[in-house]
């Protein structure tokens, strides 16, 4: 289970650019759970996703990970139980080293590293397989740079090592925003198969409301800081995105104004 | 030129090959344009002459120690940099500007002659070949045993860690990777290679001088640029050799420059010279990565 507890983040306190991000976000993901996240531009999503991971530091509140208080933990301590992928799929994996580096890289973050050589014959098989189920021919191009592969190919192979291991929990922050919508697809459904398969804890961010009612078994949406909006089970089941903008009309007072979130 | 000379010129060119290597980890694989260097180098000699001469230590003790202080040094510039957020350039600033006074302090004095003493060199004294033949086969064998001894490391699951932080510092923490460690590991072990470089020069002129640090930074630059542009360098095991053959070529460069009497340069002018080469090698050099980046701005469009 993992807990955002009260918490609070402003950036560039007092300065004149002082911006609240979250204010008092109360936030609880049950262990196997699949959350998706809605909300506008600057409602906070990307910030509560950098509190979990560590990236941004909080004011107030606390972060629990299976009862354990981890809000003063360091990111690269919290990779150990938290994996993620990235909305760049430039940021998720590293360029200069080739697909099978990158995931004896991940590998490494819940197996110890050593002075011994990252790469062996067992990684190789089992990571070619791995590859395999994605049908896209990186089995046979383990060498290659990870530069030299497309976006999409990146974000896919971004997904792989964020589920490599036994890292519980899986944050996705609009991991297929920047692909085009055949390969987006392609990516969400490896996706929801390997968080299935693998029964993790994931929270996945997104602007597509249709996606994020179709995805998952759970949906919150937020709004100036704050979550204003939970649903799961029967309620969500039965819900559409007219009902999700009416529902916001309703207890905010004003129209969702982002056109993003309107399509699909 | 002589074959005294050459072999003279191709020994200097293997110890600043170890400098060359330095550079390319903390600039190529590390991001980290460290300018520790500049007092690393002196303080490998300072150390080294120190325990030779007063304490009468074993040369290949006293050279393995300097490397350690270098290893000290450079963790040190990596610390300021990790834990107090000082500008990487600026720490290494710091850490030269005070090795400075430190090696001052080492050697009692700005230089420590090393007369009548045994350095390394003098264990092969047996070999009933001349000491100017032995020395460079020597320097060449040190130079290309750590020149394979990083490449082993950066395959290992520590050193492709170490890539990442480098290469993609973002990735590298959400993998798990202390980024801030790799910075104080591979900056030490830059330094240490330094000081052992500077440890061995010193050996071989029969001194150790608090100014010998000038200007190691842009040979140890120049080596990296010219050599990676030369020659291919792809793969890390081609990037460092390229960068030993730079060096080499660097001194080659020096010497010949020197040697041409129509130039009319001088011993001291070397400084002038190595400059003029790095700034030709940047003017000269195509791709906009690599380390020329931190040395040049961007054109206004
Ligand atoms: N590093 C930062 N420095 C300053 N302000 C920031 C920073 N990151 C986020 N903000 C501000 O915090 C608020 C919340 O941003 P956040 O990125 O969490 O929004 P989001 O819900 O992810 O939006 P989007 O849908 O556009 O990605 C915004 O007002 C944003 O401008
Ligand atoms: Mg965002």
């Amino acid at each position: 289970m993992i807990e955002l507890k009260d918490i609070h983040v402003t950036f560039n306190k007092g300065t004149p650019l002082e911006t609240p991000a979250l204010r008092g976000v109360d936030f609880k993901v049950p262990t196997g759970q699949f959350v998706t996240v809605i909300g506008s531009n600057g409602a906070g999503k990307s910030t509560s996703l950098n509190v979990l991971a560590g990236i941004v530091p909080v004011e107030r509140g606390t972060v629990t990970l299976g009862g354990e208080d981890i809000t003063n933990w360091p990111v690269h301590k919290r990779a150990r139980m938290i994996s993620r992928v990235f909305q760049d799929p430039k940021i998720g994996t590293c360029e200069d080293l080739t697909i099978l580096e990158n995931f004896a890289l991940a590998h490494g973050r819940t197996a110890p590293r050593g002075i011994r050589f990252a790469i062996e014959r067992s990684m190789r098989a089992a990571t070619a397989e791995r590859v395999k189920v994605l049908g896209l021919g990186l089995e046979n191009r383990l060498d290659d740079k990870v530069g030299l592969l497309s976006g999409g190919q990146r974000q896919a192979v971004s997904l792989l090592m964020a589920t490599t291991g036994q890292s519980s929990v899986l944050l996705l922050d609009e991991h297929t925003a920047a692909l085009d919508p055949k390969t987006a697809d392609f990516v969400l459904e490896t996706t929801r198969t390997i968080v299935e398969r693998l029964g993790l804890t994931a929270v996945m961010v997104t602007h597509s409301m249709a996606q994020a009612l179709s995805t998952g078994e759970r949906t919150v949406m937020f709004h100036r800081g704050k979550i204003i909006f939970d649903a799961s089970g029967k309620e969500r089941a039965g819900m559409k995105v007219e009902d999700l903008l009416h529902l916001f009309k309703k207890t905010q007072g004003e129209e969702l104004s982002d056109d993003n979130l309107l399509l699909g | 030129m002589s074959l005294y000379e050459l072999l003279g010129t191709l020994e200097t060119g293997f110890v600043f090959g170890l400098v060359a290597l330095g550079a390319y980890l903390t600039f190529r694989i590390l991001d980290f344009p460290d300018l520790t260097v500049e007092g690393s180098f002196p303080l490998g000699a300072a150390v080294c002459a120190a325990l030779i001469v007063t304490l009468g230590w074993n040369p290949w003790l006293a050279t393995g120690v300097a490397a350690v202080a270098g290893f000290a040094a450079g963790w040190t510039t990596a610390y300021l940099n990790v834990r107090f957020n000082i500008l990487h350039i600026l720490a290494g600033i710091l850490l030269a500007i005070s090795l400075y006074s430190i090696n001052l302090r080492i050697m009692g004095g700005p230089n420590e002659p090393l007369l009548g003493v045994d350095t390394v060199f003098d264990t092969f004294g047996g070999f009933g070949v001349a000491g100017y033949v032995i020395s460079p086969i020597f320097l060449g064998a040190v130079t290309l045993t750590v020149l394979i001894l990083i490449n082993l490391f950066l395959h290992t699951g520590w050193g492709i860690a170490m890539r990442a932080a480098g290469a993609n510092p973002s990735m590298a923490q959400a993998n798990g990777i202390n980024v801030g460690s790799m910075k104080l590991f591979g900056v030490g072990l830059a330094n240490a290679m330094t000081a052992l470089a500077g440890a061995l020069f010193a050996q071989i002129f029969g001194a150790a001088d608090a100014y010998m640090g000038i200007g190691v930074i842009i040979v140890g630059l120049a080596s990296v640029i010219v050599g990676t542009s030369l020659l291919p360098s792809r793969t890390i095991l081609q990037a460092t050799l390229a960068c030993i053959a730079g060096a080499v070529l660097y001194r080659f460069a020096v010497a010949l420059a020197l040697n041409a009497d129509f130039l009319g340069l001088r011993a001291s002018d070397v400084q002038l010279v190595t400059a003029v080469l790095v700034a030709l090698a940047l003017i000269g050099q195509v791709s906009g990565i690599g380390i020329k980046r931190f040395f040049k701005t961007s054109k206004p469009k």
